[in-house]
């Protein structure tokens, strides 16, 4: 028996759910910054299954951009992380955020 | 597909190897002479140049280069990508310009290299934007812009306004490039594709599951209203606007968002397009109510973007409501969906261009000289700075609407492409809105002229390299208020999107 | 094939538990670990999905270097443990879980609704070959060249600028 495909992607549908909890309820800018990388991942998850279920290697080609992707944007992120740590020694989102609505 | 073909079609990214050619040279001028940072401009500009000739030579072409199939490609060489180029490239210019005489960027003269470098990685995402018909290469040079501009928004890193500023950018474009992406990976399964002509072929004839269909369009919809900093997705705009660095806001709420309206644009037509009649008038599948969803997120930026604008203090910040605001005028031209009204958004674009971006250049020299951004400190600088008064007046004017200027063309051209279409309704909202916008606009004038100041202030002397650029800025928004013929024309010849 | 039943339970129950761990635990470098857990887990799955290739590169990438750089800059800060869940604002966090496991059950009913497997069946010898790096190697260096080639451009600019951000004060 084959494993259905709705199983693949109610998994995915609930990491990615989990990363946006995660961005929204974590004050720590890194955890922030891996909860981003959980969203990217789950989008991963979803891209293999249909390209494995379709049998096209599309999907395969786009998560090994997306993971350079990704590895660009943590470097980046952490970089910007590092460089506002030197400023305000900080890395609580609640206690960067001097712009008013 | 081989090599042969590959190399053939190079022919049709000839802009795009310019760009990322003088990137290469930045960076090796910046290793080989790290000491002499004077010519980096200079490079830029060159760079910017070639690459304005080969785009101005493409116009004409209609062609897929880097096939995937026998009848679409990666990227559309055509008429509308070249347009969105050329407005591109006429941004990156000035903000050359302002940035030669920013005080901001003056203060980290040591990384200029690094500066310029990533200016150009933004231009390249943007010059594949434009062009891209794949969601692989719309994702990642959406992607390429993005990590180019989280830096540069904090590149003045040791204040840590600008710190903070990118680091509310990286999260909040992290979260929506995320959204984006699981989007574009349902639409990769229920068609089995990426590329927006296979799947507008697909949809046409297959049935699936609409509801799924109308999520995963929604999220990539999250991702393009993010780009172009429309509401609800504008959240991240006040705050990065009024922390980076002045050339780059300007740089931001023009050609960024001129990158994310070309993709939303190419999106929306491609693929869900089912034909066009001799009006012109987009026949769309009827799929998704792109009408409704346009018109919701324009009036809601025009909305939100006006009247909180109503109450910012900051200039800088005031500008930047204004900007979600103009996006939510520039969208109703897409709501009409018909070659009209993307020709009025094209002619909007244009003129937002040169006001826009003069306002911001405006701004910056004030700011050099008082160093404030604040509205209150600009009491009575029309007479200590009379030609900047001036011209600060007449580009806020035209943002707002008022006749002799372009931006009075450019919204007019929207209402009759809106009327046109019957949407009455919504014209009479953003008539509405342009009234509320007037308010603050009009506040900043009356803080220039009729306050009265007790102490006498020493005339402020302008540069004449920035007064130039200023008319050069100011000049074509008044000859394009009376003699609009020209940008009417150029936009009407730039519809062409590859395919239809 | 209960192998692969299996296999797909253990990796899945690893997977959504590590990642519902990563997103709670108030130490970084505990959520940190988690994370990676979630990372090979998900490899894992890749590789009950035939995908060979990325499975392999998800363990290098991600749960090796993305994941390492994580855990140094986490070490570099050390930044102060968070407060509990419900220390800090309760009602703003509770309605954010509310509304998104909304989203979840919401999508969950389309995916289901859609019935998507009566579309697709998974032919094996088909998904072998489209997770082969033969395969994606062929691909990827001709009709995907030029995101390929914009890849290049993107990583980059993110170490110069990475490098730009990072460095010392300016002088």
């Amino acid at each position: 028996m084959q494993i259905p495909i709705e199983y693949y992607l109610i998994l995915s549908a609930a990491l990615f759910m989990t990363g946006i909890v995660g961005v929204l309820i974590r004050r720590n800018a890194i955890i922030v910054f891996m909860s981003i990388e959980l969203m990217l991942n789950s989008a991963n998850l979803t891209l293999i299954t249909f390209s494995s279920y379709l049998g096209n290697s599309i999907g395969q080609i786009f998560v090994f951009f997306v993971m350079a992707v990704a590895a660009a944007e943590a470097a980046i992120g952490l970089a910007i992380i590092i460089a506002l740590f030197r400023n305000k020694l900080t890395v609580n989102l609640d206690e960067i955020n001097i712009f008013k609505w | 597909m081989n090599i042969d073909s590959i190399i053939s079609d190079l022919i049709f990214i000839k802009p795009e190897i310019a760009i990322a050619a003088t990137l290469v040279l930045i960076v090796l001028v910046d290793l080989i002479s790290p000491k002499s940072k004077t010519a980096l401009p200079y490079i830029s500009l060159l760079g910017i140049a070639i690459a304005g000739v080969f785009v101005v030579q493409q116009f004409g072409t209609a062609e897929f280069a880097f096939k995937t199939s026998l009848s679409s490609g990666m990227f559309a060489a055509d008429d509308f990508g070249s347009f969105f180029k050329i407005i591109v490239l006429l941004a990156s210019v000035f903000v050359i310009f302002f940035s030669i005489s920013s005080s901001e960027i003056k203060s980290v003269n040591d990384h200029l290299g690094e500066y310029y470098t990533l200016m150009f990685g933004m231009i390249l995402g943007m010059f594949f934007m434009v062009s891209a018909s794949d969601l692989v290469l719309i994702f990642i040079s959406i992607e390429l812009l993005s990590l180019s501009s989280y830096v540069l928004a904090g590149f003045v890193k040791n204040t840590v306004r600008s710190s903070e500023a990118s680091l509310k950018y990286v999260i909040y474009g992290g979260v929506s490039s995320g959204i984006m992406l699981f989007g574009i990976s349902l639409i990769y399964g229920l068609t089995g594709t990426t590329n927006l002509y296979e799947i507008n072929s697909i949809i046409q004839i297959q049935s699936f599951p609409h509801i799924t269909f109308l999520i995963a369009t929604l999220f990539i919809t999250v991702g393009l209203g993010f780009k172009i900093s429309a509401a609800p997705f504008h959240f991240w705009t006040p705050d990065v606007y009024e922390g980076a660095p002045l050339p780059i806001t300007a740089y931001l709420s023009v050609a960024s968002k001129a990158a994310g309206f070309a993709v939303l644009i190419r999106f929306i037509k491609i693929t869900f397009i089912n034909s066009i009649d001799h009006h012109g008038n987009w026949e769309l599948l009827n799929i998704i109510d792109w009408r409704s969803i346009i018109v919701l997120l324009s009036i809601l930026s025009m909305t939100l973007g006006n009247f909180t604008a109503l109450w910012q203090d900051n200039l800088k910040r005031m500008l930047a409501y204004s900007s979600i605001a103009q996006a939510g005028y520039m969208l109703l031209g897409i709501a009409v969906l018909s070659d009209q009204g993307l020709t009025a958004t094209m002619i909007y674009f244009i003129v937002y261009l040169f006001m826009n971006l003069g306002a911001f250049f405006v701004v910056m020299l004030i700011a050099n000289e008082i160093g404030s951004e604040d509205i209150e400190d600009y009491k009575g600088l029309g007479k200590t700075m009379p030609f900047l008064g001036v011209t600060l007046a007449f580009f806020l004017l035209s943002l707002a609407g008022i006749p002799p200027t372009a931006g009075f063309i450019g919204k007019v051209v929207l209402f009759i492409a809106l009327v046109d279409a019957n949407m009455i309704a919504v014209a009479v909202i953003a008539l509405l809105n342009t009234v509320v916008s007037l308010y603050y606009y009009v506040r900043v004038l009356k803080n220039l002229y009729l306050v009265q100041v007790d102490e006498e202030k020493p005339v402020i002397k302008l540069s004449f390299a920035n007064g130039f650029v200023i008319i050069l800025l100011a000049a074509p928004i008044l000859i394009f208020g009376v003699y609009f013929t020209p940008i009417v024309n150029f936009a009407k010849n730039s519809i062409n999107i590859l395919g239809f | 094939m209960t192998l692969e039943i299996v296999l797909f339970v253990i990796f899945a129950l690893v997977c959504l538990v590590s990642g519902i761990l990563m997103v709670t635990r108030v130490n970084p470098v505990i959520s940190a670990l988690f994370l990676v857990v979630n990372f090979g887990s998900l490899a894992g799955l890749y590789l009950t999905l035939n995908a060979q290739f990325i499975a392999v590169a998800q363990v290098i990438i991600y749960a090796g270097a993305i994941m390492v750089f994580f855990l140094f800059v986490i070490m570099l800060i050390n930044p102060e443990h968070e407060k509990r869940f419900l220390e800090y604002k309760p009602q703003l966090k509770i309605f954010a879980v509310a509304i998104a496991v909304l989203v979840f059950l919401q999508i969950a009913y389309i995916i289901l609704f859609s019935k998507p497997s009566e579309g697709v069946s998974r032919e094996v010898a088909a998904s072998v070959k489209a997770g082969t790096i033969e395969q994606i190697g062929r691909e990827l260096f001709t009709k995907y060249v030029l995101p390929f080639e914009a890849v290049g451009y993107l990583l980059l600019s993110a170490a110069i600028g990475a490098l730009v951000l990072a460095k010392k004060k300016f002088k």
